[in-house]
Formats: C-alpha cells, sequence, structure tokens
C-alpha cells in the first residue's frame, strides 16, 4: 500500500513551508520515527518524522522548493 | 524564498502525537497557549504529552505586539473549564501542570476567580500533581492577586517579556514596574509560592539591559529566570532584531546563576513554560 506523504499544516497561520533538507531519498528504507524532511516556517526548522516503516518510492519536490499545506511531498510504500 | 533561520533553531515533530494532544484539547474544549501562541516546541511537548493550558478563553484583550494569540472581544468565562482542566492533566498524568491564560481586562477580577477555581479543581482529582500558574498583571491590583495566591498554587509566574527601555514598542498596554510589583506582593505575601519571571531576547536589547532585568527581579527575590529568543509569529508583528547564540544565551545563564537566581533556563528555544517541571523540582528536592 502506498502512503501520500503530505506537507503538515504545523502552526495554525501557516500556508505553506520551505523544504530545507530532504533526509530521505528515493529507494531508502524508513522506520516509523525516522526524520523524513525537514521544513523551515516562520519560526523554526521542524524535523517531520515518518508514521509508518517502509520504503520511501516517490518525491515530489526538491529541497530548497517552497511547499504548500497538504501538497505531497512523497509516497512511502508501507511494510506489509 | 531562501533559507532564513540559523541551525540551532531545530524542533522535532510527529504528526500523530501532535494530533493526540490536540483532540484531548478539543473534546474537552480547551486552548493551549503551545498551539494559540504557535509555540515552537510544541511537537517536542505533545510527543511528551505534556501541555499549557490557556484558561479564559482565546481572545486577548491586550494587543501586545510580540504575541500570536487573537485580541478583541473575549468570550464568556466557561464554568465548566476548571473541571475539564483537571481531567485532563488527569487523562496526561500530568506530575506538574501550567496554567495560563489570556488577559481579561474586561473582568471585574481580571480572572482571578477563575484561576482560583481552576488550582482548586486540579488540585482535587490530582493531589500528587506540582500546579504553576503564568498570571496576566491583573493591573496589579492586590485583591485580585490575593485570590490567585490564596488558592496556593505552587509556583506563580508573571513574565517581565522584556527590557525596561523597549516596554512601549513591544508590552504598550503594560508597565515594568507594574509587572515587577506583582512578583514582589507574591513573595512578601506568600514566600513559599515559588516566583517566576522570564524574558525574551532578539528585539534589540543589549546585555546591560538583560542584566539590569535580572538585578531587578532579584530584587524583588524572584526564584527563577527564563530567557529565549523571540520569535516573530508573523509580518505584523514587532521586528525581530537579531537571533541571539547559544553561546550568549550560555553566558546569560552564567552571569544570573551568579547573581543569584535559584533556578535559571536560558536558550534559544526556551520558553516561560518549558520544561517547567524541571525547575520547579528543583525547589522539590530542597524541602
Amino acid at each position: 500500500m502506498i502512503k501520500l506523504i503530505k506537507m503538515p499544516k504545523l502552526s495554525a497561520n501557516m500556508e505553506s513551508g520551505l523544504l530545507v533538507t530532504l533526509r530521505k531519498q528515493n529507494g531508502d528504507d524508513v522506520q516509523k520515527g525516522d526524520v523524513l524532511f525537514e521544513v523551515e516556517t516562520e519560526k523554526v526548522v521542524s524535523e517531520i518524522e515518518s508514521e509508518e516503516d517502509g520504503k520511501l518510492v516517490k518525491l515530489y519536490f526538491r529541497e530548497g522548493d517552497n511547499v504548500k499545506v497538504d501538497e505531497i511531498i512523497a509516497e512511502i510504500e508501507i511494510a506489509e | 524564498m531562501g533559507r532564513k533561520l540559523p541551525d540551532w533553531l531545530k524542533v522535532n515533530y510527529n504528526k500523530e502525537a501532535v494530533d493526540e494532544v490536540s483532540h484531548l484539547m478539543a473534546d474537552l474544549k480547551l486552548n493551549t497557549v503551545c498551539k494559540e501562541a504557535n509555540c515552537p516546541n510544541l511537537g517536542e511537548c505533545f510527543k511528551k504529552k505534556t501541555a499549557t493550558f490557556m484558561i479564559l478563553g482565546s481572545v486577548c484583550t491586550r494587543n501586545c505586539r510580540f504575541c500570536n494569540v487573537s485580541n478583541g472581544h473575549a468570550a464568556e468565562v466557561d464554568p465548566e473549564e476548571p473541571i475539564n482542566l483537571a481531567l485532563a492533566v488527569k487523562t496526561l498524568g500530568l506530575k506538574h501542570v501550567v496554567i495560563t491564560s489570556v488577559t481579561r481586562d474586561d473582568l471585574a477580577d481580571g480572572g482571578a476567580a477563575h484561576f482560583a477555581s481552576t488550582i482548586e479543581a486540579v488540585r482535587k482529582y490530582n493531589p500528587d500533581t506540582t500546579i504553576e500558574v503564568l498570571i496576566p498583571d491583573l493591573e496589579g491590583v492586590h485583591e485580585h492577586l490575593d485570590i490567585v495566591i490564596n488558592a496556593n498554587p505552587n509556583v506563580i509566574n508573571h513574565n517581565i517579556e522584556t527590557v525596561k527601555y523597549l516596554y512601549a514598542d513591544v508590552r504598550p498596554q503594560a508597565d515594568y514596574e507594574r509587572s515587577l510589583h506583582v512578583l514582589k506582593y507574591v513573595k512578601e505575601k506568600a514566600p513559599d509560592i515559588i516566583t517566576k519571571t522570564g524574558i525574551m531576547v532578539g528585539l534589540g536589547e543589549t546585555d546591560e539591559q538583560v542584566y539590569e532585568v535580572m538585578d531587578d527581579c532579584l530584587k524583588v527575590n524572584c526564584d527563577i529566570f527564563t530567557i529565549g529568543q523571540y520569535l516573530r509569529p508573523s509580518e505584523n508583528h514587532i521586528e525581530l532584531k537579531e537571533y541571539v547564540t547559544p553561546e550568549k544565551f550560555e553566558e546569560y545563564k552564567k552571569v544570573g546563576q551568579e547573581k543569584g537566581f535559584k533556578y535559571i533556563a536560558s536558550g534559544p528555544l526556551v520558553r516561560s513554560s518549558y520544561k517547567a517541571e524541571e525547575a520547579s523540582g528543583v525547589f522539590n528536592k530542597e524541602k
């Protein structure tokens, strides 16, 4: 099963975030709790954790891209 | 848009943990200052299942230029809020709870009686939980402060927020001397209650001005002092002048300890209620 990883709304005012670092790349194994990427918003840089075990199979953005809330950043194939 | 924040302003975010605490608060019709003030530590604190409750609604009657909490016409006081908050403390299993509020200059007692009811409810349902209240200045009125003092929380915190010289710009509806007086009065009236205050830095203050605030707070026998980086919530808020380095925060901490605070927390992401349990724990060990 594929899980779509979207840009989270990190604060009530947030409309978009800067994808500063991709900590996982295409093909990387991912465990629950691993940091997938870092997002800079108005106040801080947030390390976004994976909620699933699996494999990252697709990335929709590159480092430095500005991503709107709820836009899909990545796909994770969830381990059965 | 390029990267603009320094490396040391990095926090963790776990959606599952944030959603869990957020849903509990929504179910019990409770507000947290974590969410309303867009606190950078929300992810870390909610992951540890801790939060700072904000009572008396989510709309403030003042409009401080650093704060993300909405201002305007404040809501009716919810009489069920004290018990709901006490139940949330129980559900989360908190050993130490921090309760703050919006400023309610529209209420006759500034919300003091509601603070007292909340303290009493928390104690009734959670007798082993230590209670810290982070109060507005209650306009410095002794009778109103007495209501909170008589409810006997373990810690009374009132934030001085910034150096004296920046009050007109940062807290135009507050008064530096009045805030100091609040801390002084609480300590004189109830020496056993731990007093606490804190400031934000990065608003253009000098080291000497920071040390002057420390001296002024020590003169009124304040026990705990916190220092954190001001982070601008939006372009409509007061301008951030600089990102203070972790080394400078360490220097502030060292100076504060040497000056005589019993506990001082100083760091870029320190907020007045961040790791409050650890701060108040120092005093429990002394007892």
